[in-house]
């Protein structure tokens, strides 16, 4: 997800709230204000004060700003956005409290959080794992693979309302949840062993899913935040990366205890040495291999999880703050979207080296990235974040590493969804008024927006169920449901409710690698 | 079960009389997404929120509810404040969406 900073919308009914919040004073004390913000705001705007799902909170960032407007926002929160209302949840006085606390705190220095810590964290929920049921105890296809997991992040971003939901995708019936106590943030399947799935939490602790039984079987804490995540291709290994700190860890998959940290940092490609978030981490099916992205270093590590210590080869100089990636030639290239400067670099992780840098678009963020086989060329699919005058879908041809066309489409986007069995591949439009009820779709074949679904909520993150069927979308904040379209006719098929789903993962990226990929392009490949 | 018939019958009248002041399901639904949903969602409010759900509730008691915030004749800072800029036929759109919604 974006760490970017979100401008704040004059909202014509938050201007309204302000004229009630006029009297009484009496302020608590800070340290327990300290706690409020850690237990209610820190998963969203970060432990460090430093931004996260959402923008950095402190002296500096809140400096000169009326304390009655930000009381306003925390009271009602902030429309159509992830800011919940705390009116009702923390008193007026904890309310005005935590505002002047925030406004007297500088950002924190990036708190550390050590193997140490990682493994007094470790909780073990299933003592015996053979006590578990030896097949699924729901309804699903012999191969395991119409399950699709939603990170049901609840509207607090922590409580009652946070979980993984599973969703049986051919019958549109949810089968299982797990509850994660902060919002879940990704969902990884162990590629090797159907039964595991790992979750990832908005606040870094990864969950050991047991999904014939659903239920969580153990969890760790790998650091403050941040998304990255890959499994290996053999199944035994999770390696997890932070913003805060900055650093990585490879995770034993089975116990889930840490084996080695890294300490993300390195020269970027202006010459300057930085200590650097983590990026998307992926495992890759070709080899024994996790390649991670260090955003602000722009340095790509490949590290082999076989050889003794963990070695690392660094790829220097990919591009300026790298996030996301996704997968081709049977996972032996990488395409790393680098928000700076506006490309997305192609590297090949058998030599170990970049091979080209590629137009994207401005603020490229591929999301999962997708690639599909049309007439005999093999195109890959980037989305686009952020402000721009021209707002494109870039598609590459990704044998010849050039752009083919860069499709207008209606907003910022975040995700692209693509089958080998749609005929459309589908992108969440983001930008910031109606159009982010809305998903566009894209024909393969023309390459040109061919429909609209006005989904509503916040649409996105669009998934299409392991056998290319249907459609699966979040219309997430608000939206409180998912929503199931057929892929051909595009008609809606189910509604799956829900509070504020976000990332939708089919377990059916195991088989395909990259979403939109055939099964039968990984064997070519092999 | 009787609130979905009832609506659907106030949107056969609105398609029948066709007039200015029929509600607007599709209206309630975007004012209703935009700014309630934020407390009391569309079907159901947050499993941990302390606001009432609307989902599924009868349109002519929203209604009524919506307007005595508007007018202060029931005392809520939150609701006195947000539905004092509310006009009549905002308060029955989003009513009746409300009304249509299954919680
Ligand atoms: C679920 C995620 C989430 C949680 C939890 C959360 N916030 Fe927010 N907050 C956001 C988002 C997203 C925004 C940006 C809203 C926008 O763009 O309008 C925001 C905006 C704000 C702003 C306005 C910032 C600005 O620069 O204008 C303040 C103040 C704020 N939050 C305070 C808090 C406090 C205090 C808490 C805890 C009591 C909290 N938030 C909890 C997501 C969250
Ligand atoms: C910032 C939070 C917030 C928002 C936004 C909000 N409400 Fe409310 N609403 C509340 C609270 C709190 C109550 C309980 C008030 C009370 O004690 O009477 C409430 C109560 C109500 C009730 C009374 C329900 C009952 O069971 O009697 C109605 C009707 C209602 N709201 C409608 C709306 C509508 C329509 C909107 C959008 C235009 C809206 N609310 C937006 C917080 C909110």
């Amino acid at each position: 997800m974006k760490k970017t900073t979100i401008r704040l919308r004059k909202n014509l009914l938050a201007s309204s709230i302000i004229m009630l919040l006029s009297s009484g004073v009496a302020l608590a004390k800070s340290d327990d204000m300290h706690q409020i913000y850690q237990d209610n705001c820190a998963s969203c705007h970060g432990s460090d004060h430093g931004g996260y799902l959402a923008p950095a909170l402190n002296a500096a960032t809140l400096k000169g700003r009326s304390p009655t407007a930000l009381r306003t926002i925390v009271m009602a929160g902030s429309f159509d956005t992830l800011m919940p209302p705390f009116y009702g949840k923390l008193s007026d006085d904890e309310i005005r409290g935590v505002i002047k606390h925030l406004q007297e705190t500088p950002k924190q220095p990036n708190p550390a959080w050590t193997i140490d810590d990682m493994k007094k964290s470790l909780k073990v929920y299933v003592k015996d794992e053979s006590t578990l049921p030896a097949k699924p105890t729901f309804q699903i296809d012999d191969k395991f693979e119409n399950l699709i997991g939603v990170a049901a992040r609840g509207k607090y971003g922590r409580g009652e309302g946070s979980k993984a939901i599973f969703i049986n995708s051919a019958t549109h019936q949810k089968v299982g949840e797990v509850a994660t106590g902060t919002a879940a943030h990704i969902i990884d399947f162990n590629p090797a062993n159907p039964r595991w799935a790992y979750v990832k939490t908005d606040t870094a602790e990864i969950f050991k899913v047991d999904l014939y039984s659903m239920k969580a079987v153990r969890s760790i804490k790998t650091g403050w935040n941040g998304p990255g995540m890959g499994v290996s291709r053999d199944g035994k290994y999770i390696m997890a990366g932070s913003f805060v700190p900055h650093n990585a860890v490879i995770l034993d998959a089975e116990t889930l205890e840490p084996l080695k940290t890294f300490e993300l940092e390195g020269i970027d490609p202006d010459g300057k040495h930085v200590s650097s978030d983590s990026g998307m981490i992926i495992g890759t099916p070709y080899a024994d291999i996790f390649a991670i992205a260090l955003e602000n270093a722009g340095q790509v590590w490949v590290v082999d999880y076989k050889k003794e210590g963990f070695p690392v080869t660094k790829i220097e100089k990919v591009g300026r703050h790298l996030h996301d990636a996704f997968l081709t030639h049977g996972g032996k290239k990488l395409m790393i979207a680098s928000y700076d400067d506006s490309i997305v670099a192609a590297i090949d992780l058998e030599k170990r080296e970049l091979i080209k840098q590629l137009p994207a678009g401005c603020v490229p963020h591929v999301g999962g990235g997708s690639a599909v086989v049309v007439d005999g060329r093999t195109l890959g699919f980037g989305t686009n974040f952020g402000d721009c005058d021209k707002t494109v879908v870039s598609v590459w041809d990704l044998d010849k590493m050039e752009v083919v066309k860069q499709v207008p489409v209606s907003g910022g986007t975040e995700s692209p969804a693509a089958h080998a069995n749609a005929p459309y591949v589908a992108v969440d439009i983001i930008s910031k008024d109606r159009r982010a009820r809305t998903v566009q779709l894209i024909d393969k074949k023309t390459l040109e927006v061919a429909k609209t679904l006005d989904v509503g909520g916040h649409a996105y993150f669009p998934e299409y169920s392991a056998d290319g069927k249907f459609l699966y979308i979040s219309a997430g904040y608000n939206g409180d449901e998912v929503v199931v379209y057929d892929s051909n006719s595009l008609q809606k098929v189910a509604s799956i409710p829900m509070e504020s789903p976000a990332g939708i993962f089919s377990r059916g990226r195991v088989k395909y690698m990259t979403r939109g990929l055939s099964p039968d392009e990984m064997e070519q490949h092999k | 079960m009787k609130i979905a018939r009832y609506s659907a019958a106030m949107l056969a009248t609105m398609l029948v009389a066709g007039n200015a002041q029929a509600v607007s399901l599709y209206v309630g639904q975007y004012k209703a997404g935009m700014v309630c949903a934020q407390c009391h969602g569309i079907r159901m409010p947050s499993a941990d929120a302390p606001f009432p759900p609307l989902g599924g509730r009868d349109p002519e008691y929203l209604k009524t509810a919506i307007k005595q915030y508007r007018d202060k004749t029931r005392k809520s800072d939150i609701m006195n404040a947000i539905a004092g800029s509310l006009t009549d036929s905002e308060i029955a759109d989003i009513a009746a969406y409300y009304g249509s919604v299954k919680p």
